[in-house]
This record gives C-alpha cells, structure tokens and sequence, in this order.
C-alpha cells in the first residue's frame, strides 16, 4: 500500500439515519475527490473500526456506516468518523493499482431485448450503440443491489437513457444493462429497471468464494463484443482480472 | 441427531444476519423479529445468534429423533409436543419420536424455534440467513433433515402443579394497531410540510409485504424536489416513498444501495414490530429520537441479559450442560 499526495478532503456532511447507521456524504464539486473521500474512510473503517461497527456501503458520493446500537451509538460513531476524517487528510486514501476486466458481451435480440428502443431513444443505430458502449474503459464506482453488482459511470451516449415504465420481475444472471448515465452488469437474477441491452456467459458471483464478486471499487472493466454462438464456449467461466 | 420437516408451511433457518453482507452489496437478511429469536436462543440455552428455526403465517410440523430441548418464542400460537399442549417462552423437553406443531399462528406473523445446541446449516459470509437474492440458505421442505448437535434428556418436573420455570421475561404485546416510532432520516427536509402527514395517517399493512420491505397504504408524503438522486446505501429500517400508491419500509432483506430519498428510520425496536404485522393490520408511526431509540434498544438487550444469567442457573440445576451426554442430576429439591 502506498500513500498519494494528500489532496485537499471535500468538505463533509454526517447525516442520522435511525439509531444504527449514520450517512456520510462528501460535497465538494469534485466528484472524483468525493468518490474517493468516501471509498478512504469505508477502507479505513473496515480495516479497524471500532467495536460494535458492522461495516461501510460507500457509493458515488456518499458512506453508510452501520453499526449496532446495543454495543456502540450514533454519537460515537460520528466521532470515529470524524477521526477517520482527519486521518485520511493526513495520509491520503490508500492508493491501490486497479485491476482490469474483460467482460464478453452478446449485444441484442434475447440477450439485450432492450438494445433497439435504447438506439431509437438516443437517435443512433444499434451498432452505434454497441460502438460507444465497448469503446471505453469503465471504474466501478461501487457494488450496488443485487449482489454487488459494479456500478459504472455510463458510456458515452448523448442522452441519459430512462428507465423502464414497467420494470421487468426478473432480469437474468448476467445482463448488461444502462439506464440514465449509468452501467451495471447484474451478477444475480433480479427485479430491475434498467435497459438491458446485452447478457454476458461469464459468472460473476461465486458464492462460495469470499468476496462474492471478484472486482473492486476502483477496478475498471471493459467491454467487448461476441457473437450468440459464442455465447455457450463462455458459459460457466468465471469474470477473472485480465491484470 | 436431527429434526425431521413434517410440515414445512413457511419456514428456513436463519440467525441474527450477515453483517458484513451489506459491504459486498448484499443484505443483512437474518430473523426478522430480533428480540424473539434471541430470546428463543437463549431459552434454549444458546449464543444469541446460533442458527435457529424461523416460521413465517402457515403452520408447521417437525419430529425429533432423539430427545430435546427447544423454546419457542415470537407470534402468539398453538404449541404441541406430542400431542401435550406448551408453553411459548420457556424451555421445553422433546422426546425423541415426538412431534413438535406449531399452529394456528396469530396475532403476529413469525414464530422462532431454537434447539438446545443449535441446528446445522451452510454459511456464508459469517451467516446462515438465507438470500433470496443470491440464492442462498437452508429453506424447509417437507421431508428436511436439519441435523441437531446435542441431545438433552427430558427434564423431570418434580412438583406437578408449578411450573418449571418462572423466567420473568417481558413478552412482547401483539396488536392489530401496532405503533412504531421513527426518527427523521437523512432526506426529511425534501418532503416539506408533506412529511407531517407520516405522524397523523394511520396506514394499512399491504399484502406485497415481505422480508424486503412492507408496503403500507395510506395518505403518502411527497418529495418537493426532482433532482436526481445518485445510489447510495440505505439502512434497514427506512421509509421511502418510491410510488404515488405506497410507503415503503425496507427491512433485513433490503437491497442494500437504492436511489430514492430517506423520509424517516424505524427504529432496531420498532422494526421488531413490523416483523410482526400482518397484511391488514394498521400501523401509525411515533416520532422519537436517536438518543431514545437506542435506550430502548439497551433496555431490550438488558432484559435478554437478565434472562440469560437465569437460565445459566437453573439449566446447570436441571443438568443440562453444555457437554454432550452430560447425565442429568436428581429433581433440584431444596436447591
């Protein structure tokens, strides 16, 4: 591990949230400096968080620190935090080198039956589509619901793309999905929202492994395209670092 | 040594919950109901968080191959050991054989049934809580066997008018019109003057309800805002206003990051309420504060100790150990 310069911290706001959790949330104009303002202090509070802490959910911009009422309490939790603050400015967030990870793609038809109304929606063919979405290098921001799912930054499509009216109950293991300027894959089977306009073969989460899913927040991932025959060569392997 | 499922009705193992769940995106899940299944574990002469029997509306039927003791805690209902009629709440002796029935749940929703010595089931994370996201743990069927790791003999009442054991333990109340108090959450101020009406409505528990979240029908505060929210961790507990039709309240199952504004928390007590309410039964939410919430929660917890340090008396009495075959002693006559 090794430190970086210290940047300036963004300032930071720590909101109740019931009698065990408190949500801390980083609002500098910065997004980059909040986003890794709240992934320090989760890291820092996992590392050694006092007694009674369960653990931090850290997302864009903002922290959820849970804890249990019975052994510790809001009160002192928000002066851990602050200390954790004030260290972070200190040292700096741990640096750590991200790994990247390739991830087969089969775009449209029954993999992505949401892949033509997204083109429609944003004015661009199909193959348009899938051009700006494998084109770029994405960092999971954070692992959201269901099952840590990596939740990207979106690719670069003009317009933010709505969600479902009618959110579908249940959309497979392995969608690839976007909705308003965001990207996910979905690691496990679940009710959802989003457009989904691919399905990767790879599995994602292993629930016999710990972590369940083998990326990070910071890690980036990329997408490339394979064709529906493909599909069954890639079946049952897992998502794994390309480095 | 095992419990054999006769009638599975609604049921799964589970315990406390997956706690570090919630930093890998998944939810913290576990018995739903906190105060009764640590109750039921400690009855049963157990951790507070050893995996145990979680029964949810339908009723239930299970045999035990060799003789045990269990306790039974949570909703109201109808409990038969081989045909005699028992006590909730307390220890109670099974022999081997013998079927264990729980019917006719009311008042509540979910029962806990803890065995002395605990039951086996798959873990991860640190927890047996089933997901049903992921697709994990151990739900009942009919046929189960849940293998158990210590048998007890039964244990002899001496003096047959008395009962066996005076715990002194507060049960928790059961009511169609259940109260349950909230603090204001993080996003309060964006439902303006609107959020007042979560104090003076009183709401109607939805049948979609479930271990994700409960669904209430009434008059819905409203967000003044628009802008959009970005993912961010949500705790158990919050009250969101994700529609024009329902209040949602998400509970352990609770997708663990979600987009939607914070109007209020129930409280670690109060969500031992909901756990409880059933589809059709009336809430009305109570404003409190985080400093009350917690004592509340301690005052719980005290009780629970209270309880524990009684039953770690009178089980050494009765000879029930922690060791496998451990003989019992002679009836505590005079002790």
């Amino acid at each position: 591990m090794t430190t970086t310069p210290t940047p300036a911290l963004p300032p930071v706001q720590v909101f109740e949230s019931g009698d065990a959790a408190l949500r801390v949330v980083a609002s500098s104009p910065d997004r980059e400096a909040n986003w890794a303002a709240v992934h320090g202090l989760a890291e820092w509070l996992d590392a050694g968080g006092p007694d009674g802490v369960h653990g931090a959910v850290p997302t864009y911009d903002s922290l959820l620190v849970e804890f249990d009422p019975g052994v510790t309490s809001a009160r002192q939790v928000r002066a851990f935090v602050l200390l954790g603050l004030r260290q972070l400015e200190f040292t700096g967030a741990p640096a750590r080198t991200p790994r990247e990870f390739s991830v087969p793609v089969v775009y449209g038809g029954e993999y992505g039956p949401d892949l033509e109304r997204v083109a429609e929606q944003q004015q661009l063919s199909v193959e348009e589509i899938i051009g700006l979405h494998t084109a770029k290098s994405y960092v999971i921001r954070c692992l959201g619901a269901p099952a840590g799912s990596p939740m990207m930054d979106g690719p670069d499509f003009p317009l933010a793309v709505p969600r479902l009216k009618d959110p579908r109950l249940s959309v497979p293991t392995g969608a690839v999905s976007v909705a308003g300027r965001q990207a996910v894959i979905a690691p496990a089977a679940a009710p959802g929202g989003w457009c989904v306009i691919g399905q990767t073969p790879l599995t994602v989460l292993d629930a016999e492994a710990e972590p369940l899913v083998p990326y990070v927040p910071g890690d980036t991932l990329r997408f490339h395209r394979i064709q529906p025959e493909e599909f069954a060569t890639y079946a049952g392997r897992k998502l794994e670092a390309a480095r | 040594m095992s419990l054999i499922i006769q009638q599975p009705g609604n049921s799964v193992v589970t315990d406390l919950g997956r706690f570090r769940g919630p930093r890998f995106g998944l939810p913290v899940n576990g018995a739903l109901d906190q105060f009764s299944a640590r109750a039921a574990n400690i009855l049963a002469g157990n951790n507070d968080n050893a995996p145990l029997l979680e029964i949810t509306a339908l009723d239930f039927r299970m045999r035990a191959t060799t003789d045990i003791l269990i306790a039974v805690t949570g909703a109201p209902l109808h409990l038969t050991v081989g045909g005699r009629e028992c006590q909730q709440w307390e220890p109670v002796s099974v022999r081997a054989g013998e079927t264990v029935a729980l019917r006719r749940i009311n008042g509540g929703l979910r029962a806990y049934v803890a065995v002395h010595g605990s039951v086996e089931a798959p873990v991860l994370l640190g927890s047996c809580a089933p997901d049903t996201v992921v697709g994990f743990g151990l739900r009942l069927a009919e046929g189960t066997e849940v293998k158990t790791t210590r048998s007890v003999p039964p244990i002899r009442q001496p003096y047959f008018d008395l009962p066996l054991f005076r715990l002194g333990l507060t049960r928790p109340e059961f009511h169609s019109t259940a109260v349950v108090e909230v603090t204001d959450g993080p996003d309060v101020d964006e439902f303006g003057d609107t959020a007042d009406l979560l104090y003076s409505t009183e709401y109607t528990v939805s049948g979609r309800s479930n271990h994700i979240g409960l669904r209430l029908g009434g008059a819905l505060p409203e967000r003044q805002s628009t802008t959009e929210v970005l993912s961010r961790g949500v705790p158990v507990g919050a009250i969101e206003v994700p529609s024009r039709e329902e209040l949602l309240v998400l509970h352990r199952g609770r997708g663990v990051t979600a987009g939607y504004p914070v109007l209020a928390v129930v409280t670690s007590r109060s969500l031992d309420v909901l756990a409880q309410a059933r589809p059709g039964h009336k809430i009305r939410f109570r404003k409190t504060t985080v400093p009350e919430a917690t004592a509340k929660h301690r005052a719980a917890l005290r009780e629970l100790e209270t309880l524990r340090s009684t039953i770690a008396t009178v089980f050494p009495l009765l000879g029930i150990g922690n060791q496998p075959g451990h003989t019992p002693l002679a009836p505590a006559a005079g002790t």
